[in-house]
């Protein structure tokens, strides 16, 4: 016991020293110390360390070099948090941890309908090829799903989208009628992805505040839309589908090849004529 | 009492202040949530009492904001001036060890109030750490001012940010034994404070009832 204490002091004291002597990376001195010794000047090479990656600015401060030759250390790839600022982080996070519990909360509910489809298919006697689809047909790519969620963000943080909200109640709107956020958990390609928001957007238009000249620009771009605006309206009643009231149109998965079912009905019109 | 508690950090203030504050609690889009945030800050960082408490505010500004209009302007500018007085704290320190003991209370105070779904924000946790560590270093357990406010921190958020970050919380004490052991010239009041925060931890984030009447009665003086 006693032995450990004086040991420990010993050690201590020397590294006090060195403290002492070497002041700019004083902190990184105190960081090098661990129990077996060791382990911490690994991390200390490889970016991790947070002083290395940005947080403490002081390196970065007085050393070129880090700046100009990043690339081979691996903090960016630990986060990449380095780069942005801390508010930036924090929306990262905030969006990215609501991902996660949109995810969650929505898997047990997309399952829970296919489910039902499934039951209802194996009753008319072709599950088999049903039975690994069901998580095919999530999109869980971190990456995309972000890239998605800013899209509808964009289209709800508008006045157009505030009035909608307010003027029809959820219960009183009618797929095809009225505008409905694309599904950003549905496996969809880019393409129908995008033409989806668009349309979307353009239906949200209808609830432009009335005399809002800014606005009109928008619906000029997207005049050359106004056929698919049509369309869109007759197209749209496949999204019942998505709805687990009408489970016959997701039944075939012979598009389960990543350009699955519900939105097929868009694309296979949409995109053609577009093209 | 939370509004009574509301007003009184409000005093500090003038009239028209106190109203914009009021607003931006209420209905923050009406008002410029910039300025409301500088606002914020500058008095964290001159008064000590109101850094302490100012986490509250700001938490219930960015809840209303959020729910309003599901902004964040409020957040992004606080954070960054959080950052920018990071950036130069150790200025800070040279030129005024109260506004520097200031603004790692207001940090470690939004550190605590304000969440994202209910986590620590992430991007504060090395940042609050960095001061802490800096408050731990030989010339500043020499302060009885930067100790204290190093200690009443570690009272306050010690246990989140252990959870957060235990590698970083290991390092922070192995400063603080070394300070509490070897550190001459240190006052007995900081080795008490020092001595103190290292059984708080060991205990689990928890004074036993007997380290507390040791610390805390009349008695022991």
């Amino acid at each position: 016991m006693s032995d450990w204490a004086g040991s420990r002091r010993g050690e201590a004291h020397s590294r006090r020293n060195k403290t002492g002597s070497c002041v700019p990376s004083r902190w990184s001195n105190g960081r090098k110390r661990t129990v077996d010794g060791t382990l911490r000047v690994g991390r200390h090479g490889d970016g991790t360390d947070p002083e290395s990656s940005g947080y403490s600015d002081h390196r970065h401060s007085d050393s070129r070099h880090s700046i100009f030759t990043t690339p081979e250390s691996s903090g960016p790839v630990s986060r990449c948090r380095s780069q942005t600022d801390w508010a930036t982080q924090v929306e990262d996070d905030e969006m990215r941890m609501g991902a996660h519990r949109d995810m969650q909360r929505y898997r047990r509910r997309i399952l829970g309908s296919e489910f039902s489809q499934r039951e209802r298919k194996t009753s008319s006697g072709s599950s088999e090829s049903c039975d690994s689809k069901e998580g095919e047909n999530i999109e869980t790519d971190e990456a995309v799903l972000l890239r998605r969620q800013k899209q509808i963000n964009y289209g709800k943080n508008t006045l157009a989208y505030d009035r909608y909200i307010k003027e029809v109640p959820k219960h009183m709107r009618q797929p095809g009628v009225h505008p409905k956020t694309p599904n950003k958990f549905r496996k969809y390609s880019r393409r129908s992805w995008d033409q989806q928001i668009k349309l979307w957007k353009v239906k949200l238009h209808a609830w432009d505040p009335p005399v809002d000249e800014g606005q009109d620009k928008v619906l000029d771009n997207i005049d050359d839309l106004a056929l698919d605006d049509v369309m869109d309206i007759e197209l749209d009643f496949p999204t019942l589908s998505e709805s687990p009231t009408t489970p016959g149109l997701s039944l075939q998965d012979e598009d389960c090849a990543g350009t699955p079912s519900k939105v097929q009905r868009m694309e296979n019109t949409v995109d053609p004529d577009l093209a | 009492m939370e509004n009574s508690n509301d007003d009184y950090r409000m005093q500090v203030f003038d009239m028209e202040t106190q109203m914009l504050l009021k607003t931006a609690l209420k209905d923050p889009s009406s008002v410029n949530l910039e300025k409301v945030s500088d606002i914020i800050v500058d008095q964290s960082l001159k008064d000590q009492v109101f850094s302490k408490e100012a986490g509250r505010i700001c938490y219930t500004i960015v809840q209303a904001e959020a729910k309003q209009n599901n902004g964040n302007v409020f957040r992004r500018n606080l954070l960054n001036r959080l950052q920018q007085e990071f950036k130069d704290r150790e200025e800070t320190r040279e030129r005024s060890l109260q506004e520097w003991v200031c603004y790692i209370t207001f940090i470690c105070n939004i550190f605590d109030y304000l969440k994202v779904n209910n986590m620590p924000m992430v991007a504060l946790v090395h940042p609050v750490y960095d001061c802490l560590m800096r408050l731990a270093q030989p010339d500043a357990l020499m302060n009885e001012e930067e100790v204290d406010c190093l200690v009443v921190q570690l009272h306050r958020i010690g246990e989140q940010l252990e959870k957060v970050n235990n590698q970083r919380m290991d390092e922070l004490f192995f400063l603080l034994r070394d300070g509490f052991l070897l550190q001459e010239g240190l006052t007995s009041m900081a080795r008490l404070l020092l001595l103190e925060i290292l059984e708080f931890r060991a205990g689990g984030w928890l004074l036993s009832s007997t380290a507390h009447k040791y610390y805390y009665s009349e008695i022991a003086d």
